[in-house]
């Protein structure tokens, strides 16, 4: 496994679903993603974004083709391989935060990192810190997080995100419940990333100032891809 | 908290979860607790109750009777004659043949049985049904020709004296020992003559020697004990006439076995305690199935009451499970997450259950309550044995193991990417 392998590779990726009438949702997907890229998914509301997410993401396998992420066909995984790869590799926002709202802010961004059993308590608690810092809300930490506004909400989903390193971040439309200024504070963050720690970057959105700062915009409709443009 | 999650995470998600439905929670506790409660309070009294009449039953039935088994009923004498039709049988009324009660060797049998080393005590007895009156008093009584020492020996007869003394039987020619409800009934004490009177119609005036109680209704409000000399005039009989062998062993267990061997060996019928009391143990089996089922119903409806907590818990908490699972939490974390919410309750319900059963057979044990009936106590005699909590927090624990098991392994199952679509 070179450096220059992508880290995404999907090959004819279709996806029917049969319920409540039979309905190709992804047909014939292929796509492939660079390690460091920062990749937008645009189209039209029901054109298989979200579907083709989960997909790459290891969330649904229930899939014809194939798809390998970071050298690992997905599909060859058990259910218990599939959870501790997610948990080590794959980082996902989605458009609601997910955060349990009974705990604290710290106690949801160290979740993945306690499951993954790799640090002490007191290096994942710096961990923690660390992201909550570079997400600018590390002064919530003690707070339950239902407390937060839907804005820190949506930072500390991606804190949590972030834990465990994940050679992939994903996200589903992560800014669409947020105003603008804080939209451009998730952007800006998703970009600093990119540039200082080549995180790798794959996100739905509609929002334009995105689709202006990625590497590539992948538009899809009616479950095929129509355009790769890249910036 | 924090070092808490950091060491468990699962245990917190599922301390959350129950403080977060504290109603409810509370509810499914007290239900597995009541359960456990009437286990041990029922299990308790019920078998402290037949444990004592056990116990009184094994102090007052020998280990072994022999006795000659008369039976009314016996062949039509024509039966031996020949083959015949219908229309043959002519001889109607046939009376139960005047068979003696008599143990032929009684005294050979009880000498022989003595040298037993499985044989504790051996008693004679002589018993017949008569009246006893004083003045104008009378009451029927079962009259119970008997050794005194020997049957202490087997029956512990000074133990339940209420008043007098027994030894005065050996000293005392026309000595008798009343029940305690037959003498209440008379109206006597100690030390009061009274008459008895056999249905070949002889009459003995007898001297009070003592008053006994055995907790045992029927016996203390019949039974009278007399020399077997007196009881064998009372029938005009002979000095070597007995009815019953009573026997001791060392080892009650033994009973059964026992007694098949000296009735092969004697001819007479030889009957072991627990057969002779079938009709009660009867009876207890059908107390303990019943209250068997009222327990397994209580902790059925208790474990429901867990099934609905965790089922309603899971359903408000599908974003919870969903977002774990997307970070990596496998399947068994989910469940194990809910098998702790169950076991948080079950345990804690128990353990509350334990404790009350407890107090409650203690509060109960100290209560006062002189009952009369099949057998009469001033106390009700619970049986504290450690087996039923045992067994009771067991079934508590596995009621709510299985209550728990569905909602956890249907946790599990939740596809993430289904709960996620559906906000
Ligand atoms: N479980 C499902 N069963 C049937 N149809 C589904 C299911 N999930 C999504 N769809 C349909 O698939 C299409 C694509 O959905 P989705 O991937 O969410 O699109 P997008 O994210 O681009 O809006 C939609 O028409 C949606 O209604
Ligand atoms: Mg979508």
């Amino acid at each position: 496994m070179t450096q220059e392998q992508p880290i995404i590779v999907a090959k004819h990726v279709s996806k029917i679903f049969t319920d409540p009438v039979e309905f190709r949702v992804l047909d014939d997907i292929n796509l492939t993603v660079d390690r460091g890229e920062f990749v937008v998914l645009v189209g039209p509301s029901g054109s298989g974004k979200t579907t083709l997410m989960y997909a790459l993401s290891t969330l649904d396998t229930e899939y014809e083709g194939t798809i390998t992420v970071d050298g690992t066909d997905i599909k060859a995984l058990n259910p218990n391989q599939l959870a501790q790869f997610r948990n080590t590799t794959i980082g996902f926002v989605f458009q609601f935060h997910y955060l349990l709202p009974d705990f604290t802010v710290l106690d949801n961004v160290s979740l993945p990192a306690i499951k993954a059993g790799l640090w002490s308590p007191e290096e994942i608690e710096e961990r923690a810190m660390k992201n909550l810092t570079l997400l600018g809300v590390a002064d919530q930490a003690r707070k339950r997080s239902s407390r937060l506004s839907g804005g820190q909400q949506q930072r500390v989903a991606i804190a949590r995100a972030l834990m465990n390193n994940p050679k992939i971040l994903f996200g589903d439309e992560p800014t669409g419940n947020l105003d603008t200024k804080n939209t451009a504070l998730v952007l800006d963050i998703l970009q600093d990333l990119k540039t200082e720690f080549h995180q790798t970057i794959l996100m739905v959105t509609h929002d334009m100032q995105f689709t202006e700062r990625a590497d590539r915009v992948v538009a899809i409709r009616d479950g095929r891809i129509i355009q790769h443009e890249q910036q | 908290m924090i070092s808490r999650l950091r060491n468990n995470p699962l245990i917190k998600i599922a301390w959350v979860h129950l403080v977060s439905k504290k109603r409810q929670t509370i509810v499914a506790m007290l239900g597995v607790m009541f359960g456990v409660t009437v286990f041990i309070f029922q299990a308790g009294l019920l078998t402290g109750l037949q444990n004592y009449f056990i116990e009184k039953t094994v102090n007052t039935t020998a280990h072994i009777h022999i006795y000659n088994e008369v039976r009314a009923e016996r062949p039509h004498v024509l039966d031996n004659v020949r083959e015949y039709d219908a229309t043959w049988k002519v001889v109607r009324n046939q009376k139960p043949r005047d068979e003696e009660r008599r143990l032929r060797n009684g005294y050979q049998i009880l000498r022989a049985l003595e040298r037993d080393p499985r044989v504790e005590g051996v008693a004679p007895y002589l018993g017949l049904q008569g009246i006893v009156r004083f003045g104008t008093a009378q009451q029927a009584a079962t009259l119970a020709g008997v050794d005194i020492v020997r049957e202490d020996q087997l029956f512990r007869v000074q133990e339940n004296l209420i008043d007098g003394d027994m030894l005065r039987m050996q000293t005392i020619p026309n000595a008798i020992i009343l029940g305690a409800g037959l003498a209440d009934k008379l109206g006597v004490q100690v030390d009061d003559n009274i008459a008895i009177i056999s249905s070949k119609g002889v009459v003995l005036d007898m001297k009070i020697v003592a008053v006994s109680k055995t907790g045992i209704t029927a016996q203390d409000n019949t039974r009278a004990y007399i020399s077997i000399r007196n009881a064998q005039r009372l029938l005009q009989q002979s000095g070597a006439y007995i009815t019953d062998i009573n026997v001791r062993l060392r080892d009650v267990n033994d009973a059964q076995a026992i007694a098949t061997e000296y009735q092969a060996r004697y001819q007479y019928r030889a009957e072991d305690w627990v057969a002779a009391n079938a009709n009660i143990f009867g009876v207890f089996r059908i107390q303990n199935i019943t209250i068997t089922f009222v327990i397994a119903s209580i902790l059925v409806v208790s474990g429901f009451g867990i099934f609905n907590i965790l089922m309603t818990i899971i359903y408000e908490k599908m974003p919870d499970i969903a977002i774990l699972k997307a970070m990596g939490y496998r399947n068994k974390d989910i469940s194990t997450i809910f098998v702790i919410e169950s076991l948080v309750i079950g345990i804690t319900g128990g353990l509350l259950g334990l404790l009350l059963g407890f107090i409650a057979s203690m509060i109960m044990s100290t209560i006062p309550l002189n009952i009369q009936g099949f057998v009469s106590v001033q106390y009700l005699t619970i049986n504290f044995n450690p087996v039923f909590y045992l067994v009771a927090f067991g079934f508590a624990l596995l009621s709510t193991a299985i209550a728990g098991y569905f909602p956890a392994r249907k946790a599990s199952r939740f596809d993430p990417v289904e709960i996620i679509r559906s906000r």
